[in-house]
């Protein structure tokens, strides 16, 4: 990761509302500063329509209230700062925004009108979870009406059995203890799969090589951590995750998959089929960090 | 907007950063094909010539090449002045912003309202040529000449052209662009069929094989052989319409890479294609059709409205289609560069409440004028479906309406450019010229042609004969448009006098310079 800081993708909308609202929690638990980025079209390229500067300054100076307002509406907390960009779309200038204020996460938001507490990804967070170089944070619908008092009361990991959870475990370790807030483990490995013919058969063994796989990765933390560890069941993923209990504010953190490319996020089969279900925040952490 | 509202700068105490750093900055990108492929797009040479050819003969004869010529001179003179506006206020209002500057709210709004008339009208005649050739390329490409007429049953044709525009709007609110490449494809491929076509014309001449043939003359481009003037007047205001658009890539200062020279390379390479591309396809159908009122001669009322799609087939044969698809690219990419236009000119008056506050809302997603977009797209769907149904010849009347519109609100802009510099006339012969010649003469020009369309217009025979009344349908257009507009005015003047006291937009004339050095 290249900073510590929060950018966040804003639009005067309720999804941008949402994608604030987290980075804001996060910027105050993590004791970072956060920047709110309005990306505009940049008129790179456009030979279709007659271009007037005019216009575009106008534009300019309407994003700027917006983010004017937004802020104010937060109380205009010290540590939150606004700024307008141009790009040729709206994930290339968020990352473009991250590199330039160091930043070690992109919220957005995922809200896009669908019904409240669920994650549905629009454009630009689809692009940045297949592409970006830093961790994301999508924020679903409702996330705006979260109380700011409550912090972030909780960081669990969604811990696979393969390869590339090490990052994944660093960083929520990392988040926890910066953000004072309990770690908590969680696998997926009992949810039964079609291709399985024994469900119960396989509900028992995955059960059992979770609870292994939890207590292996717990035996790792570092010293002083201590985390609660859950095995999800259920007849499918989406099931299993919404089995589980989730408390509002709380962040879950998903790895990135083995597809992704060294050094940028692609958002795996199994972390979407969380998203689906997940009614919190989900920050999507690529495999490999910067460093290795 | 460099002044934002009231003159006064935006408070720097808040926590939104003003300045941007070179990396997310706004560039110019714009090199000289770029401009030059905007400019050809948006006059869309294609869409243009089949409306505009057959009114033109209608009007002068065979001397539309030398109406083609002439009809430059205004407009140029006209986007001269309008170049020192843009330059000296650079605002998204155009028209409307600096009429109102020079002349105070009043003139400022009713040239608004002409730009916004003029160009909500040609988005109905654009939709409703492509509505013809829909339906022709179906016929061309099933060999079923029969679909080509259903574009002559009313309720379907007006059906289709509001589809058009829904899918216009749709694109144009999103922001929906088309890559560089396909848009540079659209364009040549536009350029190529017309030359095509205008070969062929001649070719098939040669061989004998033309309705009506008619060598050219010399006398095709001596304006003078003209017969009477209100011919000429009449010519001169489609053909001001051929060029309408043009000036946009004079415009393009800041979005070019090279903004002292790109916009006029751009602007000189363009009109000489344009033209170039006028004269040949209007001497080559000329050549070909004649202008008798014969089958497919150009003097043919029934073929005026829409000249390609009736000499495509018989010039071109089973190429004809190729003709179509030309011209629907052409007037779907014109579609969504005209968009803009109305819709931002609305914005701005909004902006300085000039209009209802709604008017000014940009949309948070796509970052467009979304409200004066989509009120631009009923109000042209609408004046379409009246059209469609009160005139015999829809096409031919709203061109000619749309002409006189041009040279109202472009008139306003050119005295406007006039009358803001006054005090910088004669601060350097390049000023002598450019604020106080050119857009004068310009102004007076396109005034002339105003009054003396407006004149001839209300003789019910004058267009396409249609009439309400005993008075003919261009006149009533006119008439009507500039009325609702001084009604809605008068109403906003009501509402929200602030725009009108002055208080949002105050007249102003920049100071001689050399009167500043000498004190």
């Amino acid at each position: 990761m290249s900073g510590d800081r929060v950018v966040v993708g804003y639009t005067a909308t309720d999804a941008g509302a949402d994608a604030l609202a987290l980075g804001a929690r996060l910027g105050a638990a993590l004791g970072t500063s956060v920047h709110v980025v309005v990306v505009l079209p940049s008129p790179q390229g456009n030979v279709s329509i007659p271009t007037a500067a005019s216009y575009d300054r106008l534009v300019e100076d309407t994003a700027r209230g917006w983010l004017r307002d937004a802020l104010a509406r937060l109380g205009d907390p010290a540590g939150i700062r606004g700024h307008v960009r141009y790009a040729h779309d709206v994930s290339d200038g968020l990352v473009a925004a991250a590199d330039e204020f160091g930043a070690g996460v992109i919220v957005v938001g995922t809200g896009g009108g669908g019904p409240r507490g669920r994650h549905r990804l629009g454009t630009t967070a689809e692009e940045l979870v297949h592409s970006a170089p830093v961790p994301v944070a999508l924020a679903p619908e409702g996330a705006r009406d979260v109380d700011p008092s409550v912090g972030l009361p909780r960081v669990t990991a969604a811990i696979g059995t393969r390869p590339g959870a090490d990052v994944l475990l660093d960083t929520a370790v990392a988040v926890s203890r910066r953000a004072k807030a309990p770690l908590r483990l969680l696998s997926l490995a009992g949810v039964d799969l079609p291709d399985r013919i024994d469900a119960s058969l396989t509900r028992l063994t995955g059960h059992a090589h979770a609870e292994s796989v939890l207590e292996s990765v717990r035996a790792d933390l570092p010293a002083g951590i201590a985390a609660e560890a859950v095995v999800g069941t259920g007849s499918d993923i989406e099931d299993a995750v919404s089995r589980i209990e989730w408390e509002p504010g709380e962040i879950a953190l998903v790895g990135s998959s083995r597809l992704a490319q060294p050094r940028r996020l692609f958002l795996g089969s199994t972390a979407g089929r969380i998203l689906r279900a997940l009614p919190v925040p989900m920050i999507v952490v690529p495999r490999t960090s910067e460093a290795s | 907007m460099t002044t934002s509202r009231n003159g006064a700068s935006p408070a720097p105490d808040s926590a939104v950063t003003t300045g941007i750093s070179n990396k997310g900055l706004r560039v110019g990108s714009i090199g000289m094909i770029g401009a030059v492929v905007i400019g050809i797009s948006t006059i869309a040479p294609a869409y243009t010539l089949t409306g505009a050819l057959g009114p033109t003969v209608s009007a002068v004869g065979f001397q539309v090449p030398a109406i083609i010529l002439v009809g430059f001179i205004p407009m140029l003179l006209v986007a001269l002045g309008y170049r020192e506006l843009n330059s000296r206020m650079p605002d998204a209002g155009t028209s409307f912003t600096w009429a109102a500057r020079a002349f105070g709210p009043w003139v400022g709004w009713m040239a608004g309202w002409g730009l916004v008339a003029a160009t909500v009208i040609v988005l109905s005649n654009l939709a409703g040529i492509a509505v013809d050739f829909l339906f022709l390329l179906i016929a061309q490409i099933s060999g079923n000449p029969e679909i080509a007429e259903i574009t002559r049953i009313v309720p379907v044709n007006v059906a289709v052209c509001l589809l058009f525009m829904l899918l216009a709007t749709i694109v144009s609110y999103r922001d929906l662009q088309t890559t560089q490449r396909l848009q540079y494809g659209l364009v040549g491929f536009q350029i190529l069929v017309l030359l095509v076509f205008a070969g062929a014309a001649v070719v098939e001449m040669m061989n004998g094989n033309a309705f009506d043939p008619s060598p050219v003359q010399l006398s095709w481009f001596n304006p003078f052989e003209v017969p009477s003037f209100s011919a000429f007047a009449a010519g001169l205001s489609l053909s001001i319409f051929i060029f309408w658009g043009w000036d946009v890539i004079l415009t393009m200062n800041e979005e070019t890479k090279d903004p002292d020279k790109t916009p006029g390379r751009a602007a000189t390479v363009t009109v000489f294609l344009i033209v170039a591309l006028y004269l040949l396809i209007a001497v080559a159908l000329l050549m070909f059709a004649g202008n008798g009122a014969g089958e497919l001669g150009l003097g043919n009322e029934d073929i005026q409205e829409n000249v390609f799609f009736h000499l495509s087939g018989p010039i071109l044969g089973p190429l004809a289609f190729l003709v179509s698809l030309a011209v629907l690219t052409s007037s779907a990419s014109s579609l969504q560069a005209t968009f803009v236009g109305p819709a931002r000119t609305l914005l701005a008056m909004a902006h300085y409440d000039a209009l209802p506050r709604k008017f000014a809302k940009v949309s948070p997603r796509f970052f467009t004028p979304g409200y004066a977009t989509i009120v631009s797209a009923i109000v042209a769907s609408g004046f379409y479906a009246i059209m469609r149904v009160l005139s015999e010849n829809v096409l031919t009347d709203t061109i000619t309406a749309l002409g006189a519109m041009i040279c109202f609100y472009y008139g306003l802009t050119a005295f406007a450019c006039v009358w803001y510099f006054r005090k910088q006339w004669f601060d350097s012969a390049r000023n002598v010229f450019l604020t106080l010649l050119a857009p004068l003469i310009g102004g007076v020009i396109l005034a002339v042609l105003f009054v003396t369309t407006l004149i001839d217009s209300a003789n019910p025979e004058y267009g396409s004969g249609s009439q309400i009344g005993g008075v003919g349908l261009v006149f009533v257009i006119t008439v009507v448009i500039i009325v609702v507009g001084v009604v809605l005015m008068i109403a906003q003047r009501i509402a929200s006098p602030a725009f009108f006291r002055g208080e949002t937009l105050g007249r102003e004339a920049p100071a001689s310079a050399r009167r500043r050095r000498t004190t």
